[in-house]
């Protein structure tokens, strides 16, 4: 063999050139155009994650840029000449264990560096807040849109249009479900992403570190308008957001939003039962449905520990069941409006189905 | 039956057994036992629903030239990806890397007169087209809509059609499955005298470790589809959660098998960039053993590594770290591989013929494909990107860059063995450059579209084009590439097609390649070898004389670079 070969320490050097241009790049350039927010991040989160995504594309960019470069290269200063016989044949070259031993050591080495600096970023997202959570608030992904529920509201206010709020600085924790069919719930300044599962509650946390209005996106295809899918998040000051919350409040309060349910009795539910809820649900196991389930254990039913809605069957959940109606891939269910429920109707009708245990 | 010539019987010489070949259009070339033949089949059959299936991802991108939707409804769009998607995995990627080539080329390279079970393998083949037949036939039923995976429980409103999927997904699995079994048989059992382990071409390596994902891994698949089609028909609520089922659980039993169905579509491409880079650089492959170990390495950790799919999907996030873990690990092996190549053409003579194109376009792409995979396997990135056109364009890089690619440069390879002439050289440059120009337009911008926040799966983009006024521009510049790749593949099929009546005629070694399918004659007599040929080396030495003995045909030594290719028209081929 003669040496590596006439230009090959010129392309290498050439070829280090770049893989250091595109570092310092990532590095101290602006990715804003890639990762939106990158330079002024949104939450505590967002910081690491891009962090991550930096090392990778320094360090995977390099990879990519010395293959490609070396690829070209070597294609163009070994191509088949004209001149040369037609049984010329290439270099007997078959291993070079110190090459390979260094080929697999050093992506080796970088791939536990990645996994170790993973792992830190990785428990920051998952276990990072802890017991320092200052917020808990809900998400529940319906099709096409997302619900969101705050502590002290017993059943959402929110339309479809109307925004999430949260308040700057303080560590949440989102609670995460669906009522239908698989949803995600991201929000691409933060970075974070979850699955609406139904059945299942899981969360995200992190804390707010930038005021703004920012998007909520659906990411799990969920249907034919998957791609509407999509609601706001509001981050604002404490203050601000107290107040708004409070606002909610007062308007649930007037508006009748929330149910009482401390008033009911179970014999106004049960003459109410026959009238409202007979045509499509029996009071009888659970699968002997007309065109709903049966009733008769819902409370506690160790093989169906859900609700519809994927939710424990507590009575305020049953109650928000009956307030809001249902839809989903395996039936509906109309609303109290539809329905003519009032409040107290509602009360009596949980009452009733909480006794039946 | 020997009875009368017993004294002869140790005498007697292997093509004694050469059975006859059979008569008759329908047993010649429809029920056809003949590995070669069911290899054309799987061949045709893939390259028609390519083109089906390619078209139906063309409306998928004209779609987008407009936020709001270019050219029809959400419901037609959603369609539309759905049947892109299960077509090209199942009737496309899976029939053509392990059918078509693994039918055609492992038998000739063990140097057998066929696979072990032929009969299993017609039945494999004829499971294709029935498939494909209950797939499409879903489209009257208005069709699936919730993309190839067809997650419950959004996939269950598609009622009919999704049964039909399911039905599809079953029937296509049950040939992936035989055919798995037929070749490790094969592989096991059926190589020519003194091919050792250590000595088999590394495309049959690669097929070993292929048809072990296959017999594996697609049993959980079948389950998966099973339940599902249980679900629609009968309304077992396996998926259920109200009933107490579970949709993660669907997500586990699919990934269990398509984690490794993706190295499936990869690791026959390795193998036919490991025969084209030694065969046109002219030189021995480098890191013979590291190669074939590694395709090994990544069979076996394909089966541990599934759940990256579904880190942001309900995984209890103790358990997004071992699957982290394992599928960097995955990314050792699979590096050492594409060094070996790159070292490969170090001091090699390198002719670019089509096939050399493609396997050099394979290495850029195919790199780039699997950096961004390094990407998506840190969980905390991966809750980025995840479910975000980044993975679409991740996956694509390396599906079409590589598995696709890796068939690319095999087709104009092996084309003169199958036919007994060349392709045309000058479509074939033609066809890669469209090939890499318009891969690279249509799938590059996908990754900051992604990042920025358009999700996958969108039939409009409307608020996202608000927030990001490029996008549009983008996707545009997506659509107008995407036609380059159209053009390539339609300029594919016509030169397989004309090439048949019009190709120069290729001999016996016309790249002068070192494997035994090149020591027989072009095309191949129907029984392969007339006599079993003996093998006393690996066939990547091109400094050693070939390594053959008792061969049919005598064969040159050291077989020179063809030249029949050499009297291409100028430009071709230089």
């Amino acid at each position: 063999m003669k040496g590596l070969g006439p230009g090959f320490w010129s392309v290498t050097l050439l070829l280090t050139v770049i893989s250091l241009v595109n570092a310092w790049y990532f590095l101290f350039g602006s990715i804003d155009w890639i990762m939106p927010g990158s330079t002024n991040p949104v939450a505590n989160v967002t910081y690491d994650i891009d962090g991550l995504f930096k090392f990778m594309a320094v360090f995977g960019g390099a990879i990519c840029i010395y293959v490609t470069g070396y690829v070209i290269y070597f294609a163009i200063a070994y191509r088949a000449r004209a001149g040369e016989p037609p049984d010329a044949v290439g270099a007997a070259l078959h291993d070079a264990p110190t090459l390979e031993f260094w080929w697999t050591a050093l992506p080796t080495l970088l791939l536990i560096v990645l996994t170790g600096l993973s792992i830190v970023v990785w428990y920051k997202i998952q276990f990072g807040v802890g017991s320092a959570t200052g917020l808990t608030t809900e998400v529940i992904g319906h099709q096409f849109y997302f619900e969101f529920r705050y502590p002290g509201l017993k059943t959402s206010v929110f339309s479809k249009t109307e925004p999430m709020h949260l308040p700057l600085g303080v560590p949440v924790r989102v609670l995460i479900t669906s009522s239908d069919v698989i949803h995600q719930f991201w929000v691409p300044e933060i970075r974070l992403k979850q699955a609406a599962v139904p059945g299942l509650v899981q969360n995200l946390n992190f804390t707010p570190l930038r005021s703004g209005t920012f998007d909520i996106v659906c990411s799990e295809f969920c249907g034919v308008d998957h791609s509407k899918m999509q609601g706001k998040l509001i981050i604002e000051p404490v203050a601000a957001f107290n107040k708004w919350l409070d606002g909610e409040k007062q308007a649930a309060a007037a508006g009748g939003g929330a149910v009482v349910l401390t008033g009911g009795t179970a014999a106004a539910g049960k003459a109410l039962f026959a009238q409202k809820c007979a045509a499509c649900h029996q009071i009888a196991p659970f699968d002997q449905r007309l065109v709903g389930p049966g009733l008769l254990h819902i409370t506690d039913d160790p093989a169906h520990p859900t609700l519809v809605t994927g939710l424990t069957p507590t009575p305020d959940h049953i109650a928000a069941i009956l307030q809001n109606g249902f839809s989903g891939p395996i039936g509906t269910m109309p609303n109290a409006q539809a329905n003519g429920l009032a409040g107290q109707d509602i009360a009596n009708l949980v009452a009733y189905l909480d006794s039946l245990k | 039956m020997h009875a009368a010539t017993g004294t002869t019987h140790e005498a007697h010489d292997v093509h004694d057994h050469i059975h006859p070949p059979p008569e008759g259009f329908v047993r010649k070339y429809v029920f056809s036992l003949d590995h070669k033949v069911i290899g054309f089949q799987y061949f045709f059959t893939g390259l028609l629903i390519m083109l089906i299936a390619g078209s139906f991802a063309e409306l998928v991108r004209l779609q987008l030239t407009d936020p709001k939707g270019a050219i029809m409804s959400n419901t037609a769009y959603n369609e539309m990806f759905s049947m892109h998607g299960t077509a090209m995995v199942w009737l496309v990627l899976i029939p053509l890397v392990t059918g078509a080539l693994g039918n055609f080329v492992m038998p000739l390279q063990i140097g057998a007169r066929d696979v072990a079970f032929p009969w299993l393998n017609m039945v494999s083949f004829w499971i294709v087209p029935i498939a494909a037949i209950l797939l499409f036939s879903s489209m009257l039923w208005g069709g699936p809509h919730a993309g190839w995976t067809e997650y419950p429980p959004v996939s269950l409103l598609d009622g009919t059609a999704g049964a039909l999927w399911c039905a599809a997904i079953f029937t296509v699995g049950i040939s992936s499955t035989m055919t798995g079994l037929n070749f490790m048989t094969t592989i096991i059992m059926m190589r020519a005298p003194g091919m050792t382990w250590t000595r088999m071409p590394l495309f049959v390596w690669a097929t070993f470790a292929t048809a072990l994902m296959n017999m594996m891994a697609t049993v959980a698949l079948s389950a998966a589809v099973g339940a599902l089609f249980l679900q629609h028909v009968f309304h077992v609520p396996f998926f259920d959660p109200s009933r107490g089922g579970s949709p993660v659980l669907y997500e586990h039993m699919f990934w269990f098998y398509s984690h490794p169905a993706v190295y499936i579509f990869i690791i026959p491409a390795f193998g036919v960039i490991s025969e084209v880079v030694s065969t046109f650089a002219r030189k021995p492959i480098f890191g013979y053993k590291m190669i074939a170990f590694s395709s090994m390495a990544i069979a076996i950790l394909s089966f541990t590594v599934w759940a990256h799919h579904m880190f942001p999907s309900g995984l209890a996030p103790w358990l997004q770290l071992p699957f982290m873990i394992l599928t960097y690990a995955i990314g050792i092996p699979t590096g050492i591989k594409i060094f070996s190549w790159v070292a490969t053409l170090w001091g090699g003579r390198i002719y670019f013929s089509t096939a050399m194109l493609y396997a050099l376009g394979f290495l850029i792409t195919f790199t780039f494909g699997g950096i961004t995979g390094i990407f998506l396997a840190s969980v905390p990135v991966d809750l980025h990107a995840h479910g975000t056109t980044f993975i679409v364009a991740h996956f694509h890089y390396v599906v079409a860059g590589g598995s696709l690619m890796g068939f690319l440069a095999a087709i104009p390879y092996w084309y003169p063995k199958a036919t007994g002439r060349l392709m045309s050289e000058r479509l074939g440059h033609i066809g890669f450059w469209l090939f890499f120009i318009g891969l690279n337009g249509t799938f590059m911008p996908m990754h900051w579209l992604g990042l920025e926040g358009m999700p996958r799966r969108y039939a409009t983009y409307e608020y996202f084009a608000k927030a990001f006024p490029d996008a549009q521009f983008w996707n545009q510049f997506e659509t107008g590439f995407s036609f380059l790749m159209a053009a390539s593949i339609g300029l594919l099929a016509f030169n397989v097609l004309w090439s048949i009546k019009h190709g120069k005629v290729a001999g016996i070694n016309p790249w002068g390649a070192r494997t035994l399918e090149w020591t027989i004659d072009s095309p191949p007599p129907y029984y392969n070898f007339k006599k079993i040929p003996n093998v006393f080396d690996r066939p990547y030495d091109f400094d050693q004389p070939m390594p053959y003995r008792n061969t049919d045909n005598v064969v040159a030594p050291y077989p020179e670079y063809g030249a029949v290719v050499m009297a291409q028209p100028a430009g071709a081929g230089a």
